[in-house]
């Protein structure tokens, strides 16, 4: 029972896509482009959306051409932020804290704020491992991104998607 | 609290080689520049942009921050406690105040 409900539910969806792809079909290929993002056949539903200007030249300053890829690393914070002047994050990774292999500097970049680059962490391996927690300001809804890199160089990352009520930033 | 007031929080028995979590809160407004007073008059940035935590008087951390940390900041991370020494925590700000705290880290006897 459940299985036809969910299949039914599937292909219900399925067909709104289409009927949604042939209806923009003629406004143009930038729509069409974007309902395949939405419908899950460009990336995965976890990833942040395109950097802005400002966040790309961060990334660009920070990391220059290296992949920033997905994984070794948890961004918890709130689905929602009722008060933006107070949102907890919480940073950890499951990398290890040896004199020869360590995480150099944690990153955390929250997208639409005035400035984007909130904070970076340099840690050592006296730390023992990765943990981090403190309290942010947020403007408005966005993703927050926490970046590290590792004493080799590779860059991992988390991100998260945070709806905010109430400006944190003025 | 007044401003640069600060407190460190270590668990209360620690035993050698322990992976501890250390808590620490500074008193400080964080003001970003872009707040204004009830009768206009701009609020200038006034935030900590600079923490150094030291542990034996070895660098063990340090970070650079924003106004957009929140107000009176707390900050948590973990040490490996493996020797008995003091772990200090010296704040900056942007208009050049520098507050420090320091918690002994010492094991308990078996």
């Amino acid at each position: 029972m459940a299985t036809s409900q969910s299949s039914s539910r599937r292909s219900f969806l399925r067909s709104c896509l289409l009927a949604g792809a042939g209806l923009v079909g003629s406004g143009g290929l930038v729509k069409g482009e974007r309902l395949l993002a939405y419908s899950g056949l460009a990336g995965d539903p976890g990833d942040p959306e395109v950097p802005n200007a400002e966040v790309a030249k961060i990334l660009k300053d920070l990391f220059g051409d290296r992949p920033i890829r997905k994984g070794h690393m948890s961004l918890d914070m709130p689905l929602v932020a009722e008060d933006g002047r107070i949102v907890p994050v919480i940073i950890e990774s499951d990398l290890p804290m040896t004199p020869d292999q360590y995480v150099k500097v944690v990153h955390l970049i929250v997208d639409h704020n005035p400035d984007p680059h909130l904070a970076a962490y340099h840690l050592t391996p006296a730390l023992g491992s990765v943990a981090i927690q403190t309290r942010i300001k947020m403007k408005r809804t966005t993703w927050v991104r926490a970046i590290l890199e590792t004493s080799s160089g590779d860059v991992w990352a988390a991100y998260a998607h945070v709806n905010v009520s109430l400006n944190g930033c003025g | 609290m007044t401003i640069g007031d600060a407190r460190i929080r270590i668990p209360d028995r620690i035993t050698r080689g322990d992976v501890i979590i250390v808590n620490a809160i500074v008193s400080h407004p964080m003001d970003t520049g872009f707040f204004r007073t009830a009768d206009g008059q701009p609020i200038p940035a006034f935030f900590i942009k600079d923490v150094v935590v030291t542990y034996g008087g070895e660098q063990v951390a340090r970070f650079e921050w924003t106004s957009g940390v929140s107000k009176d900041p707390i900050v948590s991370f973990t040490l490996k406690a493996d020797k008995e020494a003091p772990l200090t925590m010296i704040w900056t700000d942007n208009k050049g105040g520098v507050y420090q705290q320091t918690a002994n880290v010492a094991f308990a006897s078996a």
